[in-house]
């Protein structure tokens, strides 16, 4: 029982890393792309690979999981510079799925039996607990840094740049570079998280990457509310946990899975109906609307269209 | 200073301005008038890189412009306002004169973890010439409060005092006076009329006749996407034919 | 591989007969893009329903074939009308963002494919116990019965629906509605009709779509959400976004595609090449998309973007 609480607080705590890192391309960057749990996939795959096939040391893959999240990102975030609203989504969309889809197909990556014998960080009776240690560490630290980067001259420049981009730019701002930098580090702690993940549990499918985990972190990031530092936090928090709870019913896997995958989306359904504004609602920006408006009519200031 | 030659530019099949063009120097002050849709601020928007002209040349201070992306025009010095404030309404009115700065350290992450201590006095000296300028426009006062609160000619003093933090050499303003009433049109009236004792080259569209004639060096008539004259204020509108196409497109 | 005559015309002729159901999704998919103005991913879930709906009829019912397919049809028309009226009204209303609108699609998706591995199990099923289909040789080439109710099926139903569109008024109230919600609005129409009228139309085309599928193969729950949903999204982009019928052609072309391209690579690359395609034409090209679109009918605030040349101040 209480390694399946740690689990959930490790898992808890890479969906807050993810959704953080998420927030900073959605909330913060005010970039409509789906395409998050790609970066998520190649932190996992890119870690898991390098420290089994050649033996670089964990700590090691695990910043060049992140790493390589982070210079992927420019996939989606130089193409949001010329398209924006539906077409970014739907770019980043076959982004997404074209990654997955490789993954799916190449011997390298296990294709579609996916990866296993992944190396383990921690082994010994404590695992889970120094695991749980490590990950929220790392989260605290994460978001600290966040809080810190969108506070200060940053914050300054990133609110003025959802304000109004064009005015943003008359003024010397380069909002592309902000832009493309927001969408690197969210990218990256993606990565960094999926590098966590895979040494923990130790297998990785590609259909952990699909669409379905694109909407479950977009709803992580917008029940909490986007561009706040804490909205993310509690959402990913609170949607990791809640499908969890009707494991206590110890039904049979054939109906527990989809069960579990009916009250997902279930959920899902009713935070957008129930509390679009978002958990902290009621403000200009953050919850499911942030985006509507300026937000998806931007303009492609700065004249490189 | 800035001059542009041969600037056209069309929007579907309406053509919005045809070779134009325009010299600003420093030390003197051009207006551009016109009716409304006359493609002042079309111009304008060629000039700042907001909109790409179909032909034509923008030099600045010898160097060629016109393939610069706004936010480049605006680090060699050309500043514009906009004819509504286009203030950001989540920042206090200090930082939104404070994100103006030139030079902003603090606009990349490498700075702000390398040269840290840099950005912070840099910062500093930041806020004190926008407080500066707050209190120039006689809103110092209210330097922590929303942009949201102010009155609408408040806001377009807070859009100038963030225009003159970039500290260019050129201005371009576009309807300053516009939507501005009570005490703040002499403070509008009293910044602009400084920035051009102090030498800018700066170009102003406007309605507001008194304004023009008050500041104004010379000006630039323009009608239909065309300049169809220029000269000095007083010969401009005691011509009749421009009163024509001025008031007749009011009609 | 020998590329003879009689292979090529193999390949096209059942590439054409499978890109029957293509065409139906494409179209479907496209027309309530164009009309209610939704990218509605959820169209995966009411493939499912449809599926399950008709597997019930056939195989715990016992209904007669067309019985069965109408009441498969019924059922999905009701959800989709339900989706229209509750979902997507509610979200227009509060002018919802993009996003929005992608997370309860996809979400909605999903709960509708769990919903029917819970009951029905994940194993792949056919409508029919028996899937057989006559075949007889015609020149060089094996026809199956099942090809022509394919063909005849798709051409039935796109000039049904090009018939519709055209010559009814609730079709010519939908393409006004397509074109300009409030400004149809003030000439007495009633969007929200058309809206339902559009998930009603859609979630015909889905069924027979999904009648031919289960009548020719297994099908698993999540195939619709993995496989036909990606491509009607990709026949619709290929179609120029709001293009009705050039997107169902696009579902044939892309279904004749792949057909051939067995000739040359391995069946699996062939899905990366269509996300690389949607991936290319809308950042390469965005400006003919979006064009497209813009003089189409779905122009919507906040859904596009790039191609307003929004500088500066318009309004003054």
């Amino acid at each position: 029982m209480t390694e399946f609480f740690l689990t959930m607080a490790i898992l808890a705590g890479l969906n807050v890393l993810l959704a953080s890192g998420f927030n900073m391309i959605l909330g913060y960057g005010g970039l409509v792309s789906v395409a998050q749990p790609v970066f998520y996939a190649i932190g996992a795959y890119t870690s898991a690979l390098l420290s089994m096939k050649l033996g670089v040391p964990l700590p090691l893959a695990m910043l060049a999981g992140a790493a390589l999240a982070a210079i992927a990102s420019f996939g989606v975030s130089l193409p949001s510079l010329r398209v924006s609203g539906d077409y970014l989504v739907i770019a980043s969309m076959g982004f997404q799925l074209g990654i997955v889809h490789v993954i799916n197909n190449i011997e390298l990556t296990g294709a579609a039996s996916g990866l296993s014998g992944i190396l383990s960080a921690v082994e010994g009776p404590g695992r889970s607990w120094i695991y749980a240690a490590i990950v929220w560490t790392i989260c605290a630290v994460v978001i600290l840094g966040i809080r810190w980067l969108v506070t200060g001259p940053y914050g300054r420049a990133i609110t003025a740049m959802r304000n109004d981009e064009e005015a943003f730019a008359s003024l010397g701002r380069d909002a592309m570079r902000i832009k493309v930098t927001l969408f690197a580090v969210g990218s990256g702690i993606a990565g960094l998280a999926g590098a966590l993940y895979g040494h923990y549990f130790l297998f990785l499918t590609p259909d952990q990457f699909g669409i379905f985990s694109s909407a479950t972190l977009l709803t992580m990031v917008v029940v909490g509310g986007a561009a706040t530092v804490r909205g993310p936090v509690l959402g990913a928090i609170l949607l990791t946990v809640l499908p969890e709870a009707i494991r206590f019913l110890q039904l049979p896997v054939s109906i527990m899975a989809p069960l579990q995958g009916v009250l997902f989306s279930a959920l899902v359904i009713l935070f957008i109906f129930l509390k679009p504004e978002g958990l902290f609602g009621g403000t200009a920006v953050g919850g499911l609307e942030a985006w509507q408006g300026r937000g998806t009519a931007r303009s492609k200031a700065g004249g490189r269209v | 200073m800035l001059s542009a030659r041969g600037l056209t530019k069309k929007f579907g099949g309406v053509v919005v301005a045809q070779d134009l063009d325009l010299d600003l120097e420093l030390g003197r002050v051009v207006a551009l008038i016109g009716p409304n849709g006359a493609g002042k601020t079309t111009l304008f928007n060629m000039l700042t890189g907001f909109v790409r002209p179909d032909g034509g040349t923008i030099s600045f201070d010898g160097r060629r412009i016109e393939n610069m992306p706004a936010h480049q025009r605006a680090r060699v010095g050309i500043a514009r306002t906009w004819q509504r404030p286009r203030l950001f309404e989540s920042l206090t009115l200090l930082d939104n004169v404070m994100v103006s700065e030139r030079d902003y350290l603090g606009e990349s992450i490498g700075n702000l973890i390398f040269r840290h201590g840099e950005v912070e006095r840099a910062e500093d000296d930041a806020r004190d010439r926008a407080l500066g300028f707050l209190d120039r426009v006689g809103l110092a006062a209210r330097a922590d409060s929303l942009s949201t609160r102010l009155s609408y000619g408040q806001q377009k003093l807070v859009g100038l005092a963030r225009a003159l933090m970039n500290d260019g050499r050129c201005i371009l303003l576009d309807e300053p006076m516009a939507g501005v009433e009570g005490r703040t049109i002499e403070t509008m009236k009293a910044v602009v009329r400084a920035e051009a004792e102090a030498g800018k080259a700066i170009c102003i569209v406007e309605h507001n006749i008194g304004f023009i004639r008050d500041i104004c060096d010379s000006a630039v008539f323009m009608f239909n996407g065309r300049i169809v004259a220029s000269g000095s204020i007083d010969d401009l509108l005691a011509d009749k034919r421009l009163g024509a196409l001025y008031f007749g497109s009011h009609a | 591989m020998d590329l003879s005559f009689e292979l090529i015309a193999q390949l096209a002729w059942t590439g054409l007969a499978s890109s029957s159901s293509y065409c139906l999704f494409a179209m479907a998919f496209a027309l309530v893009l164009k009309v209610n103005r939704v990218w509605n991913f959820g169209q995966a879930g009411l493939m499912v329903v449809s599926y399950f709906g008709m597997y019930t009829a056939f195989r715990l019912l016992d209904l007669p074939p067309l019985a069965g397919a109408v009441f498969g049809a019924a059922i999905t028309i009701a959800v989709a009308v339900a989706l229209e009226r509750w979902g997507f009204g509610t979200l227009r209303r509060r002018n919802s963002s993009v996003l929005t609108f992608f997370i309860f699609t996809i979400a909605l998706a999903h709960g509708l494919v769990y919903t029917a591995e819970l009951f029905f199990g994940t194993d792949p099923k056919t409508l029919f116990p028996s899937i057989i289909s006559p075949v007889r040789l015609v020149g060089p080439i094996v026809v199956s019965d099942w090809d022509l109710t394919a063909l005849a099926t798709a051409a039935a139903m796109t000039t049904a629906l090009w018939l519709f569109m055209r010559k009814t008024g609730e079709g010519k109230a939908m393409i006004a509605v397509s074109d300009d919600p409030d400004l149809a609005e003030m000439y007495g129409i009633d969007k929200n009709r058309a809206y339902a009228v559009a998930m009603m139309l859609s979630a015909v085309l889905l069924s027979a779509g999904m009648y031919l599928i289960g009548t020719k193969a297994a099908m698993f729950p999540a195939t619709p959400m993995n496989q036909f949903l990606i491509f009607a999204v990709i026949a619709t982009i290929m179609g120029g976004i709001g293009n009705v019928f050039a997107a169902g052609v696009a579902g044939v072309v892309l279904a004749l595609m792949q057909s051939f391209s067995v000739l040359v690579i391995a069946s699996t690359w062939q899905i990366l090449l269509l996300y690389i395609l949607i991936f290319v034409v809308i950042v390469i090209f965005p400006q003919g998309v979006v064009f497209k679109f813009r003089r189409g009918p779905s122009r919507q605030a906040g859904t596009l973007a790039p191609a307003v040349e929004e500088t500066g101040e318009k309004q003054a």
